[in-house]
């Protein structure tokens, strides 16, 4: 993973690592403790079923679950330091990850301005499934030393 | 504070869920390095900082209002996140018990539907804060 600098220009792009939402991941997330008794819980984000009674037409993920793919993607840029002072904005989850989907997490520099000692970056987010559709959009703040 | 559960499309703006209180230990970070495919040594670990870092898939799942102890919805029922805004503030670390508090401070209806915002405080055992959200939820019923 190449990390943001005080020489990466603006509209610039970065990807994640696609992911890919196999029913083993979404019960990690989704279905509870892995000792709990009867894992993985069913729920929405866990069994067809259940989401089939809510009137989706298969499970969904948890946004949180890809929501962490873009944080890993933010750390990757800005360092651990990011969860010092990383902020996401105007995040919207804008239609339904399915089990199956596998979604990349992409950032792309809009603007970046030195304020004291710091650099800070200002970037326009989004998580893609495999048909290119956006199932995450918003904005991510982090910054650099300027130094 | 809500003394007793009702359906949490019903809870009114200035009410809070009932906290949660859970203790990351490194089995419950390893089942979400493997949920997110992120296996980074800093999860993993310890470094001179301290002992491994908690996973932020962690935080976001376990900071969901649905995990409050308090929430509720009738069957038949169930909660949409729309929306969101994440500040990271500290790193949370592996080992210390996590403190998650939920209040609604604002309540609306859209095209038919009550939407909630919620802001969301997770602080360490040491009341070092580690994360402040606000979530935007609708609720969804094949009755609505």
């Amino acid at each position: 993973m190449v990390r943001i600098n005080k020489d990466t220009p603006i509209g610039l792009e970065f990807t994640g690592k696609p992911k890919k939402m196999s029913w083993e991941r979404l019960w990690a997330f989704s279905g509870g403790p892995f000792n709990q008794q009867g894992w993985p819980k069913k729920n929405l984000h866990t069994d067809t079923e259940f989401a089939k009674s809510m009137g989706l037409p298969t499970v969904g993920a948890s946004a949180t679950q890809y929501l962490g793919h873009m944080t890993e993607l933010m750390i990757g840029l800005f360092g651990e330091e990011w969860l010092r002072h990383g902020k996401m904005r105007k995040i919207k989850f804008i239609k339904l990850v399915a089990d199956g989907d596998v979604l990349t997490s992409k950032a792309r520099v809009v603007s970046k301005k030195t304020e004291g000692l710091k650099i800070e970056y200002d970037l326009s987010i989004s998580v893609k499934n495999q048909n290119n559709d956006e199932v995450l959009i918003g904005s991510a703040i982090g910054s650099i030393p300027a130094e | 504070m809500m003394s007793e559960k009702k359906s949490a499309h019903l809870i009114k703006v200035g009410e809070e869920f009932e906290p949660l209180e859970f203790l990351v230990t490194p089995e419950m970070n390893q089942q979400y390095l493997y949920a997110e495919e992120d296996f980074h040594p800093r999860y993993i670990e310890a470094s001179p900082e301290g002992p491994p870092l908690v996973h932020p898939g962690i935080l976001y799942n376990m900071s969901n209002n649905t995990r409050s102890p308090s929430f509720y919805l009738p069957p038949g029922w169930s909660e949409v996140h729309a929306a969101e805004e994440t500040e990271f503030i500290n790193p949370a670390r592996v080992g210390k018990k996590i403190r998650v508090t939920w209040k609604v401070i604002e309540a609306f209806e859209k095209r038919g539907k009550p939407w909630h915002v919620l802001d969301i405080l997770i602080v360490d055992e040491d009341g070092v804060q580690i994360m402040r959200r606000i979530m935007t939820n609708t609720f969804a019923s094949l009755s609505l």
